[in-house]
């Protein structure tokens, strides 16, 4: 296969809170199409960074371009590339789905009509067309997961960050979320996608990045990391999160 | 795009079934009360509690008598029921018709009535006893006059049915058209002045509860992390900011018509030029505390600060502003009273109100209200933060 083009270039990124290292010298590509995981426990500093590249956190140190854009000096350009899904629920669960994902959009530049007609197909994406109108809080918790996700579309992004998307959900609303994700990706985009799930690492990603206390300890295709440490049809990427840092990936 | 922020919370706030309820339900409350208080014409009316020991036709008469009157509803007893209720406060008065009423009223000597009440039977009872009295007394008055016209053409020729009917004709006669006649107007359209402080203060104290619900909201979306969302999209933390400050005063705003467009049509306070320029004094007092709302959102690290923070402040306000009552021209009390917006948004209301002044004439009011909202932004806009550690 010939190299993708590079969509996100990150370069040392580092982020201090109170003097503790959240994120520590982090550098990665991702390229144009693919599924990048950050792939690690709670506290490794996933969401520290993809608050970074999305341009709400200033970082300390370091260098992200989106697209051919900085986002460090071009924050306006590069928000017109990305959708973010934060690993929140951030909405407003008085409303209905469709009137959140009508109202993020007309923030995000769209007009009355083009934010109508974006968050009808969105919701056709996630699967959730029939309870547009529905208030969010009625929704279960699978369901506001995918408002969440589809908001993040409504400006069609070229990238799209998932900061661990599918907590605390059930099955199948996790396997819907998959197939929107690969979806998504079949069409052409470009997913940073964060969780400290190996199973869902493993199963969707093209390409994933280990992160603990701050740093990444590995990257690479989930075949290749595995590989590393014996034959890739016998071992979990659990074990090689172990084999790089002693503990287990679900302390 | 700061508009469409605040016209979704607008939204918010009407589908908020708990602030709609207090926004529009407890004005309407207030208001009934204070209708009934200074509005309405009201009229007194009570029941008479009476006892009849007699049972003859005079007796019978004086019940029927009463309780032909409007303000009176006759409730007989019997002797040992009127005194049990007095015994245990049921009733504070009871009217006993003693035994032979009828007959001595006849014979000329009449016996005396007897109210039997607990201590000096309480408003009420005074009352009823002197209706009671007053209507005893015509009777009596009445039946001497019978007596001596009667008397006076016994030896004449008159028949005595005859005379009889001409007394009983002259007596209703003048019971229909009496000579003199007591008239009751309601001071209706002379408001009553306390209105003209009392309306001003409860539409500030509401408008101050936007204080409470701008800190509130602040800080709550701030922790669900809508704020930061809405920064990835392509809004500026500015255009945030003015949204936010929007949002806060158009719901003010929203409050300020509900109660005034209820006070107007139910207190008849005013016509609608000072209703216009009530509506004006609200936009400054909205801009204030809207203003003032975005500080303490932007101070307070959780939910409950910025609702304590709010109240307390909106409760100093609200009392050493005035609201309640008048703080006069010095003293203490006005010096404290000079700290508070509420102070000057009241006065430059009330002026409106009672006195006729113009908007025009509320310079310092509106000065005041202008310069709290100019210093109060300034301070919102360096203290806001979209995050805790965001841009
Ligand atoms: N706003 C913040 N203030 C202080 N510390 C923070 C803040 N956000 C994250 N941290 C700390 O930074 C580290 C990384 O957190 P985070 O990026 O949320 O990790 P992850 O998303 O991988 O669970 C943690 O130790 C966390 O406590
Ligand atoms: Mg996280």
């Amino acid at each position: 296969m010939t190299a993708a083009q590079d969509f996100l270039t990150a370069s040392s990124l580092h982020k201090a809170f109170d003097g503790a290292q959240a994120v520590d010298g982090v550098s990665f590509t991702i390229r144009q199409g693919e599924i990048f995981g950050l792939l690690g426990p709670n506290g490794a500093g996933k969401t520290t960074t993809i608050r970074m590249l999305s341009t709400v956190l200033q970082a300390d140190a370091g260098d992200v371009t989106i697209g051919g854009f900085s986002v460090g000096r071009q924050g306006d350009e590069v928000r017109r590339l990305i959708g973010v899904c934060p690993q929140e629920l951030a909405l407003y669960p008085e409303l209905s789905a469709s009137d959140n994902m009508i109202f993020f959009g007309r923030m995000a530049g769209l007009s009355g009509r083009e934010a109508k007609a974006a968050a009808r197909q969105n919701l056709e994406t996630v699967g959730l067309a029939d309870r547009a109108k529905d208030k969010v809080d009625k929704f279960s918790g699978g369901m506001k997961r995918r408002v969440n996700i589809a908001i993040a579309l409504m400006n069609r992004p070229r990238m799209l960050f998932l900061d661990e998307p599918t907590v605390g959900i059930d099955p199948q609303s996790r396997n819907h979320i998959f197939e929107t994700v690969e979806s998504l990706r079949d069409g052409g985009m470009t997913v940073l996608y964060t969780t400290h799930y190996m199973e869902e690492a493993d199963r969707l990603c093209d390409r994933i990045g280990i992160m603990d206390h701050g740093r990444l300890i590995s990257l690479g295709a989930p075949r290749e990391l595995k590989a590393r440490i014996g034959d890739p049809d016998q071992v979990t990427l659990e074990s090689v999160f172990l084999d790089l840092t002693g503990r287990s990936l679900r302390d | 795009m700061p508009l469409h922020i605040a016209l979704l919370e607008l939204k918010l706030y009407v589908l908020d079934r708990g602030e709609l309820a207090l926004s529009i339900a407890l004005p309407i409350a207030l208001f009934a009360l204070m209708y009934g208080a200074f509005g309405g014409e009201s009229s007194f009316s009570a029941t008479a509690d009476i006892v009849d020991l007699d049972g003859g036709a005079h007796a019978r008469a004086l019940i029927q008598r009463l309780d032909s009157l409007d303000e009176i509803t006759v409730r007989e007893r019997a002797p040992q029921d009127a005194n049990a209720a007095l015994e245990r406060s049921a009733i504070t008065m009871a009217v006993v018709i003693p035994d032979g009423f009828s007959q001595s009223l006849d014979s000329g000597a009449p016996q005396p009535l007897l109210f039997r009440q607990r201590g000096s039977g309480g408003d009420t009872g005074q009352i009823v006893a002197g209706i009671v009295r007053a209507v005893a007394q015509r009777m009596s008055g009445e039946a001497q006059l019978r007596g001596t016209v009667l008397d006076a053409t016994s030896g004449s020729n008159i028949e005595r049915a005859d005379v009889e009917r001409a007394i009983a004709e002259t007596l209703e006669r003048v019971r229909q058209n009496p000579p003199i006649r007591v008239v009751e107007r309601a001071v209706h359209d002379e408001r009553p002045s306390a209105l003209d402080r009392l309306v001003p203060g409860l539409l500030v104290m509401f408008l101050m509860f936007s204080i409470t619900l701008g800190a509130q909201t602040l800080v709550e979306e701030r922790r669900i992390g809508t704020l930061e969302r809405l920064m990835t999209t392509r809004l500026t933390v500015t255009k945030l900011f003015i949204g936010k400050f929007l949002s806060a005063a158009l719901r003010a705003m929203f409050q300020a018509v509900i109660l005034l467009t209820l006070a107007f049509a139910a207190l008849r306070i005013g016509g609608l030029v000072d209703y216009a320029e009530l509506l004006a004094l609200s936009v400054c007092v909205a801009a204030a505390v809207s203003a003032i709302g975005l500080v303490i959102g932007a101070l307070a690290r959780t939910r409950d600060q910025a609702v304590w923070a709010a109240v307390v402040f909106t409760m100093f306000m609200t009392v050493f502003g005035g609201t309640f009552f008048d703080v006069g021209a010095d003293g203490p009390l006005a010096t404290l009273a000079r700290l508070t917006i509420t102070r000057y948004a009241i006065e430059s209301m009330s002026a409106v109100l009672s006195a006729g002044e113009s908007l025009a004439q509320q310079g310092v009011g509106i000065l005041a209200l202008g310069g709290v909202a100019a210093v109060a932004l300034t301070i919102a806009r360096a203290l806001f933060r979209v995050t805790e550690t965001g841009r």
